[in-house]
């Protein structure tokens, strides 16, 4: 194969789809049947034999023992899923690469080659787990080599491949399990990822739930008859009308009305029940606007954090089956104005756009893509450009191999090889390197000869002795879509990295451990928790994994309040791995232990959905006691949410596993809303804080600022008062945050300050953990004090603080952190 | 020194405009162009790339810190923020003290800052 071969896939809930790119056009791959989207459904048989695709497809219903669909929601739990037949359990990752491997074969009876490598897209808010367990499929599938891509910025990619316009845009892509809006702009050829929204459990087949409930509805109207998604003896019927649901929603996006008929669907204890009903437009319309609405409010929302009018969008780029419905096309574009892109194609539109992203990563697909050209001889040279640039003129940099042994060129340079541009002849640095700039002709593949001469003007061949750069779309680095970082013994989080921090990315802190860990003991651990989310509090973070250092791996006892060099690093697709580092035993962990989406058992969400229902009440009945109209309203959306789970986790118990995590996210969600709403009626208090707060801020940095430190305060004031004036929580708390660090700059110049705190630390001597040494500590604080020793007292505070302890109850909240 | 010694000295070191080596008037085209020669310098260990001149000195320069340096750049309201402090060095902060008026001393300060212990 003469051309690169980079491979994109889009490994969807419902359908997964593979593209190709040579660096100048895009190839859609056909599987066996044709077709461009391969169903994401598996059939395993009872001699093992595994089926994939429309084949499997078309067994879900007669066959639903050994045929499994919708796995990739389940990507990252231990959930295993069982095929009755061939009597074996396989995980949900496993499933995914035979979808995987399924894609790999078209490729190869396409192309002629089986891809080595590919860029695979997972959703924007993926959990963590949830890409690693991407990562894994590829592996299982035979890839040496994988990238993930979020699915919007595929989409963005591709959009902005075809399309020249500048300006801020829209991705809305709505799937069959999930829901991604992101905000993008695209500048001098340069696309850059503003941010992103969505909602993990927002997609057609919750279309398809909805209008299954209305059906439901209905019989129970007309007939009587109530029918319990709880009960499992309804399992297959259910199933089945779903499905009928399914195709009748997609008929219905060409025709206004359809019958629905069922015989005898459901079994009851009065004999066999018919579904026969009319499904017109306007009734599917109706059981699914609300959903529209749910998605549209998360693009609002996304828009105002980031300070965007719907007026200001350029234009809107639909992906996903369910854009294809004209009510929710016409729905969408009320509310967000900006006209849709047109001739893109909604369903492979994240697959073409994984196969450009190949690209500028470099990631030829072709088995040992440089052993595809002539084996190179000459001097080795170690080259690096972008395989992708928007740029026209990007550096390409050199340097020779060392211990390569053959003639050293004196002088270098760079030929395009439509002999349109060459660079000067450059000579070598003592390093033996060169750094020059190219010329590229716009969005076409640019290939270049490496040419060396020799002090005598005679060439020297080098290795590579050609390479080529794609001029098109850059893609600035992907954006951390949720912060990350570790969860405190205090149930505050030490944010490692933020969100929209450019990955990869690799951070250290120092943390110490809230008490000792004795060696040999198993039972003795010291945990630390990595969470994820915007929250303030770690309980209200998704705990993502955790790294546990036992007592029976620790060559000396680990005292109280040790150092633990803690260093989080997350690779371009967002996989995180961890490592801490205990100086005081020179010793290194690595292992995360839980990189796991936690199980969802019907138990342990009953607990969950009793707790929440009970705080809900409490807050209703003190939000009428203050009066707060505002909160009540935003209460009726938590009774929504509480309503919706209620029916998740009874469809968990019904052996939906599926619905056991919706249920786990939406209780997570409805916690952070009931934050957010007790926040609410605490608002006042919020915005007298604030005030307070910047007096005595402003007041310090007055005093003790430098310029720059207050330019920067005037910029967080005024970035205080629009999230006061939008009543924005979270913004608000977050540019508090930076007044009081400039404010808290500013005190600690004060000559007294550490006087001040030596004085709130001492008072608190009887609960340390340690009283004998904080007792030592605070006689040392007064002979520092006296003698004006500032520094000396400054450590002893420091030091003070470490031995007060943190409470037990912050603790269970922080996920059980050792660390603070 | 003190803590807030640090913050200034760091707020100076890791600006991103100086991990760039480039001026705070430079278009966003010159940003991805210079740290996109400079990852590939790094990359290949030119020691011409390995370090980087602020008004407190001279500091490693990592490829982590140019690409953060980047992302920085590429967003307007950071941007902002790094060309202030590109362009207002601060003088010492010790000599901002005023000498002779120090403000009265006020015990509660620390709680109405919000500071409880630094988490
Ligand atoms: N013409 C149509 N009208 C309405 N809905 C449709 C139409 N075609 C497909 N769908 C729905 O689209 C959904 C599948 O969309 P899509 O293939 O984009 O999802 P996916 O990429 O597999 O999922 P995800 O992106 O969430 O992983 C299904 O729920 C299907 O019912
Ligand atoms: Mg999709």
């Amino acid at each position: 194969m003469a051309t690169p071969l980079y491979v994109g896939i889009d490994l969807g809930t419902t359908n997964s789809t593979a593209a190709a790119f040579d660096g100048e056009k895009l190839t859609l791959i056909r599987n066996a049947q044709g077709a461009n989207l391969t169903p994401s459904v598996v059939r395993i048989d009872a001699r093992g034999a595994v089926t994939v695709g429309d084949r499997a497809r078309r067994l879900i219903d007669s066959d639903p023992q050994n045929t499994r669909s919708e796995f990739k929601r389940l990507m990252g739990t231990s959930q295993a899923l069982e095929f009755a037949a061939a009597k074996l359990s396989k995980k949900p990752e496993e499933l995914a690469a035979e979808v995987l491997k399924s894609l790999r074969k078209d490729v190869e009876q396409q192309l002629g080659v089986a891809p080595t490598c590919a860029v695979i897209s997972v959703p924007a808010l993926f959990e963590l787990p949830q890409s690693a367990a991407t990562s894994e499929a590829a592996r299982l599938a035979g890839f040496s080599r994988v990238e993930l891509i979020q699915e919007p910025v595929a989409s963005a990619l591709a959009a902005g491949w075809s399309a020249n316009d500048e300006g801020s845009w829209l991705v809305y892509d709505l799937g069959g399990g999930t829901f991604d809006v992101s905000l993008l702009e695209t500048r001098d050829g340069l696309l850059r990822v503003v941010g992103h929204d969505g909602d993990n459990f927002l997609g057609g087949r919750d279309f398809d739930q909805a209008i299954v409930d209305e059906v439901l509805a209905e019989l129970l109207r007309t007939q009587g008859v109530d029918i319990r998604r709880a009960d499992p003896r309804h399992a297959t019927a259910l199933r089945k009308l779903k499905r009928a649901v399914e195709e009748a929603k997609i008929e219905l996006s060409r025709t206004d009305e359809l019958p629905l008929l069922v015989p005898g669907a459901f079994e009851t204890d009065n004999g066999p029940v018919d579904v026969d009903v009319v499904l017109t437009r306007a009734r599917v319309e109706a059981a699914c606007a609300p959903l529209v609405q749910r998605s549209i409010n998360v693009c609002l929302r996304l828009l105002a954090a980031h300070g965007l009018e719907p007026s200001q969008l350029g234009k809107v780029v639909l992906v996903g089956g369910p854009t294809a419905m004209p009510f929710l096309r016409s729905q969408v574009q009320a509310a967000l104005g900006a006209p849709f892109a047109t001739d893109l194609d909604p369903m492979t539109l994240v697959a073409q756009g994984a196969a450009l992203y190949a690209a500028s990563s470099g990631l030829d697909g072709r088995p040992a893509a440089s052993s595809a050209q002539p084996a190179p001889s000459g001097r080795k040279v170690w080259l690096q450009y972008p395989a992708m640039s928007s740029d026209l003129s990007p550096h390409v940099v050199g340097r020779l191999v060392e211990g390569d042994s053959g003639p050293k060129p004196a002088l270098v340079r760079l030929v395009r090889a439509d002999g349109g541009w060459s660079s000067p002849d450059s000579p070598l640095s003592a390093e033996g390197a060169f750094v020059l700039s190219v010329e590229l002709v716009p969005r076409k593949p640019n290939t270049f000869r490496l040419e060396g001469m020799g002090a005598d003007g005679k060439p020297v061949p080098l290795a590579p002795a050609s390479f080529t750069i794609v001029q098109g779309l850059t893609l600035s680095d992907p954006p951390l879509s949720r912060s990350i970082g570790v969860a405190l013994a205090n149930n505050a989080v030490r944010v490692y990295f933020e969100r929209g921090a450019p990955l990869p990315a690799r951070r250290t802190f120092r943390q110490r451990t809230v008490e000792a860990v004795a060696k040999g003991s198993t039972g003795n651990v010291l945990r630390i928790p990595i969470v994820q989310g915007e929250l303030e509090w770690a309980h209200l973070c998704r705990l993502v994994g955790a790294l546990e250092i036992r007592g029976d791996q620790l060559k000396a006892s680990l005292p109280a309040d040790a150092e633990v060099e803690l260093t989080l690093e997350l690779d371009r697709g967002g996989r995180l791995s961890a490592r801490a580092l205990v100086p005081a035993l020179g010793q290194v962990f690595e292992q995360v232990a839980q990189l796991q989406v936690p199980d969802a058992t019907p138990e342990s969400l009953q607990e969950g959905l009793t707790a929440a229902r009970e705080r809900l009440s409490m807050l209703r009945s003190s939000a009428f006691r203050r009066g707060a109209p505002g909160v009540v309203a935003s209460l009726s959306q938590a009774d929504q949410a509480l309503a919706e789970i209620e029916r998740d986790v009874e469809a968990a118990r019904g052996g939906d596993a599926d619905a056991g995590q919706k249920a786990r996210r939406g209780l997570l969600d409805l916690d952070a809303q009931l934050e957010q709403a007790e926040a609410g009626l605490r608002w006042p208090e919020l915005e007298e804080t604030v005030r307070e707060e910047l007096a005595v801020a402003s007041s310090w940095v007055a005093q003790f600022g430098s310029p720059a430190e207050q330019t920067l305060l005037d910029e967080a004031m005024k970035a205080c008062e629009r999230a006061r004036a939008g009543r924005q929580q979270v913004e608000l708390q977050r540019h508090l945050r930076s007044v009081r660090k400039l404010g808290n700059a500013a005190f600690y110049r004060h000559p007294s300050a550490w006087e001040w705190q030596f004085d709130s630390a001492s008072s608190r001597v009887s609960e340390a953990s340690d009283v004998s040494k904080a007792e030592e500590l605070v006689q040392r604080g007064r002979r520092a004090l006296e003698q004006q020793r500032r520094e000396e007292l400054r450590h002893v505070v420091e030091q003070l603080w470490r031995l007060l302890p943190e409470d037990a109850q912050e603790r269970r909240l922080a996920h059980d952190s050792g660390v603070r | 020194m003190s803590l807030s010694e640090k913050d200034v000295f760091a707020r100076l070191k890791e600006n991103a405009f100086h991990v760039l080596g480039l001026r705070p008037s430079c278009t966003r085209m010159e940003v991805e162009r210079e740290g996109q020669k400079l990852l590939a310098m790094l990359e290949l260990g030119l020691s011409e790339a390995a370090h980087y001149d602020t008004p407190v000195g001279r500091m490693p320069r990592t490829a982590e810190l140019v690409r953060a340096s980047m992302a920085t750049l590429r967003d307007p309201t950071t941007r902002l923020q790094h060309a202030l402090w590109a362009q207002l060095p601060p003088g010492t902060p010790a000599a901002q003290v005023p000498a002779k008026e120090e403000p009265a001393s006020w015990p509660e300060a620390p709680v109405r800052l919000g500071w409880r212990r630094p988490g």
